[in-house]
């Protein structure tokens, strides 16, 4: 039996029809509000602009919420005594969620991004250290506060096999978000899963999965916060290399300017509406492969509409606690994280910590010891 | 679809069918996009050129981007993985496009003329030309292209077989072509071994971007070589192909140094690598580090792939690029995709009669007598019998200064 089970011709055309919107719509996808879709397409504006139009606050907000907060204490996560899987997530990702919006209530929050006709697809991270596959599934659930039905929300990454690896059930019916790959779509679709057409960005031509052409009107970005040896952080905008079928083209330099050129193109622009990156354990050296040696218990989650000054945020707790345990800075090791500016240069969002509000909930998110 | 070993009967026959599609498309008679497939598990052994690093990770030392590859990545190419600490190639006999050529499709124009080629490719390649035309295999992954694997002795075999089963065709060769070869470099070196020891030669179309030691032990095996020169500038080859040129040059002079019989071709784009200095300097070069023997090919451009918003190349630029090489003392140049271009013939250098004539791959030889002009004699570099294809053994030479470039 294959992974992905046969969708009928009504559910097929009913998922193009959606896709098609979504394209047709250009911003759409941005759009925030749960409530008002727009009567006409909109230009494009990225999740920043987006979020300030709403009444958001103009400075990029990154939140960080930090687990002892919620009662597991730091000793015990540190002995080991608490796995990465046993935090409470849903009540970390809606506390993030009314923070990051500004919002009382959870629910408000999510609807500020996503509205229920949405199909929301949640990119997480399979390679070496990967998403935790419980706050990938919290996620899913707190996205059903804004009415989102649980068959519309998408967890994947490249291949069906590594999301099995990293602990994902995969299910393409029945109650419950969908989990798979874009490899589960090449039997219905060809092409291994990804869109048949080569496009560009930037210095990338590549072709990107069906699940973000065909069957998403919103993405989130679910990472891990990982050093990566060649790019220096793997976070939330590197996390779309697997979301184009070469990854393997655009290591060079850094990864740079090939991470900020995959996210800018529209498909992946028009639809990014927030990201979330679990930072339990982070590694600080020797990503992406597991180094358990590098990683320590942060005890934290990040959240923002900016992936940009999200990621640079997770940059900064990398190098403060790289510092601290007494290794060079990453620029010292060449490998500087050079795509954050390029990625602020293609207006993805803010590279520059100084324009960027950090709010930390429970222990300061500087303190990294 | 099959992932396991194929049987010989059945190779056979989709081969028959692959050269029926008469397209480098086609794999083993079926569409490469008909079906994604989980690369092959018995496709997967141990990589022969790399470098173990400190926590597992390996440095590639196959070709000169020495990509770095932590545990579970892979390197630029794609096809060549880090697991646990172990570098192995993905594509060892995954075979993703098949096809009887005429050798001259290649194109090799001074080794076996009139005969074929049993042409095979796996998944991926190290560079990424925005003007690939091959980009459906080339630029992707093992796993997304429907592959076979078939074991360096059966592929051998299969072109013993189907020579005998098809005299018409006149199957002299193993070509390694549509993608690059240079990634699938254990499964070439096998099969070309493989291919020597049952009567049949190797040749590999490549774009040359391989380090010294991986290409002087490929050559042991190997008949013949073509190498696509992309252009005479590191600025074309960082802006068009994500490579550099040097390598590529220093690989034109191991192949001089081994006596390997080497061709290149030149696709000439326009407005960006067809000036008359650009041409004039790469063929002073070649004539100088390889000699006024060697076969030079100037290919028509079409638009493809990332390259779309640039015309074919005008036929005049094509004959001035061949005059211009002449002129500068090569011997033997050609222009490519011009059917009826007086430069797709051999013309004997002396007396400047027409040796070998070609009109697209229809062939005649008739003025070519014993390896050497009929009508006066003169000797015409090249390897013109399966006999002296298979005798053919690498000279151990001198390591080749470092190639100098614009």
């Amino acid at each position: 039996m294959s992974y992905l089970d046969p969708i009928t011709r009504r559910q097929w055309l009913t998922r193009a029809a959606v896709a098609s919107a979504a394209v047709a719509g250009g911003a759409m996808g941005l759009t925030p509000g749960c409530a008002a879709a727009p009567e006409s397409p909109a230009p494009a504006q990225s999740p920043a602009e987006a979020l300030a139009k709403a009444g958001a606050p103009q400075k990029s907000r990154v939140v960080v919420i930090r687990h002892e907060a919620f009662g597991t204490s730091r000793d015990a996560l540190a002995a080991g005594k608490v796995r990465a899987e046993d935090p409470p997530w849903r009540e970390l990702l809606d506390e993030a969620a009314k923070t990051l919006g500004g919002d009382a209530k959870p629910a408000d929050a999510w609807a500020r991004w996503f509205k229920p006709a949405d199909r929301i697809s949640i990119k997480v991270n399979c390679l070496g250290y990967v998403t935790s596959p419980a706050m990938a599934t919290s996620l899913a659930a707190a996205l059903s506060a804004c009415g989102v039905a649980p068959e519309q929300i998408i967890l994947w990454d490249r291949t069906c096999h590594e999301l099995q690896a990293a602990g994902y059930e995969l299910r393409n019916s029945g109650a419950g978000p969908r989990c798979f790959g874009t490899d589960a779509l090449a039997a219905l679709r060809g092409n291994a899963g990804y869109a048949a057409d080569v496009t560009t960005s930037g210095a990338i031509g590549s072709m990107y999965s069906r699940i973000v052409t065909d069957e998403s009107t919103a993405l989130i970005s679910a990472p891990i916060l990982k050093d990566h040896n060649i790019a220096g952080l793997s976070c939330g905008l590197k996390n779309f290399f697997g979301a184009i079928h070469n990854p393997n083209k655009y290591h060079e330099n850094g990864c740079d300017p090939f991470v900020a050129d995959v996210v800018a193109h529209p498909l992946i622009r028009d639809r990014l509406r927030l990201v979330v990156c679990g930072a339990m354990r982070p590694q600080y050296n020797g990503g992406p492969t597991v180094r358990p040696q590098w990683q320590w218990p942060y005890g934290g989650l990040l959240m923002a509409t900016d992936p940009v000054a999200l990621d640079r945020v997770a940059l900064e707790i990398i190098a403060r606690k790289r510092a601290a345990a007494g290794m060079p800075p990453l620029d010292a090791e060449k490998r500087p994280v050079r795509y954050l500016e390029s990625a602020q240069a293609r207006g993805l969002g803010t590279a520059d910590l100084a324009s960027i509000e950090v709010v930390s909930l429970g222990k300061p998110w500087m303190d990294v010891g | 679809m099959n992932r396991t070993r194929l049987a010989r009967r059945d190779f056979l026959r989709a081969l028959g069918a692959g050269a029926c599609a008469a397209c480098a498309s086609c794999v083993l008679g079926r569409g490469v996009q008909a079906e994604a497939a989980a690369a092959p598990a018995t496709a997967v052994r141990d990589a022969r050129w790399f470098e173990r690093l400190p926590d597992k990770v390996v440095r590639c030392q196959l070709c000169p981007r020495e990509c770095l590859v932590a545990e579970d990545e892979r390197g630029y190419c794609g096809v060549r993985e880090n697991r646990g600490g172990d570098y192995k190639t993905l594509v060892y006999g995954a075979i993703c496009s098949s096809n009887v050529d005429p050798i001259e499709k290649k194109p090799l124009f001074h080794y076996l003329p009139g005969t074929t080629a049993l042409s095979v490719a796996t998944a991926g390649c190290n560079f990424e030309c925005k003007f690939c035309q091959n980009w459906n295999v080339s630029q992707y992954r093992p796993e997304q292209v429907a592959s076979q694997v078939v074991p360096p002795e059966m592929l051998a075999k299969a072109a013993v077989d189907m020579a005998k089963a098809n005299p018409e065709k006149k199957i002299s060769t193993i070509a390694y072509t549509y993608t690059e070869p240079v990634v699938f470099s254990e499964y070439v070196h096998d099969t070309a071994a493989a291919g020597r020891a049952a009567g049949v030669g190797s040749v590999i179309v490549s774009n040359g971007y391989i380090r010294e030691p991986a290409l002087r032990d490929l050559c042991k095996h190997l008949t013949a070589v073509k190498i696509d020169l992309k252009a005479f500038t590191e600025k074309f080859y960082a802006e068009q192909c994500a490579g550099k040129l040097a390598p590529v040059l220093s690989t034109l002079e191991v192949l001089k140094d081994v006596g390997m019989h080497t061709e290149i071709v030149v696709l000439i784009i326009p407005t960006l690598n067809d000036s008359a200095e650009e041409t004039a300097a790469m063929a002073k070069w070649l004539v100088g580090h390889m000699g006024p023997d060697v076969p030079v090919h100037f290919s028509r451009f079409h638009p493809i792939y990332r390259l779309n918003n640039l015309p074919i190349t005008p036929i005049e630029t094509l004959d001035r690029a061949r005059k211009i090489s002449m002129d500068a003392g090569l011997r033997y140049v050609y222009v490519g995709n011009v059917p009826f271009n007086e430069g797709e013939s051999t013309y004997c250098p002396s007396c400047h009669k027409v040796v070998i004539k070609r009109i697209g791959y229809n062939v005649d030889a008739a003025g070519l007598k014993n390896g050497a002009c009929a009508a006066c004699g003169t000797k015409i570099a090249g390897v013109w019998s399966q006999e002296q294809a298979l005798a053919f053994k690498p000279k151990d030479g001198p390591k080749p200064r470092r190639a100098g470039a614009k």
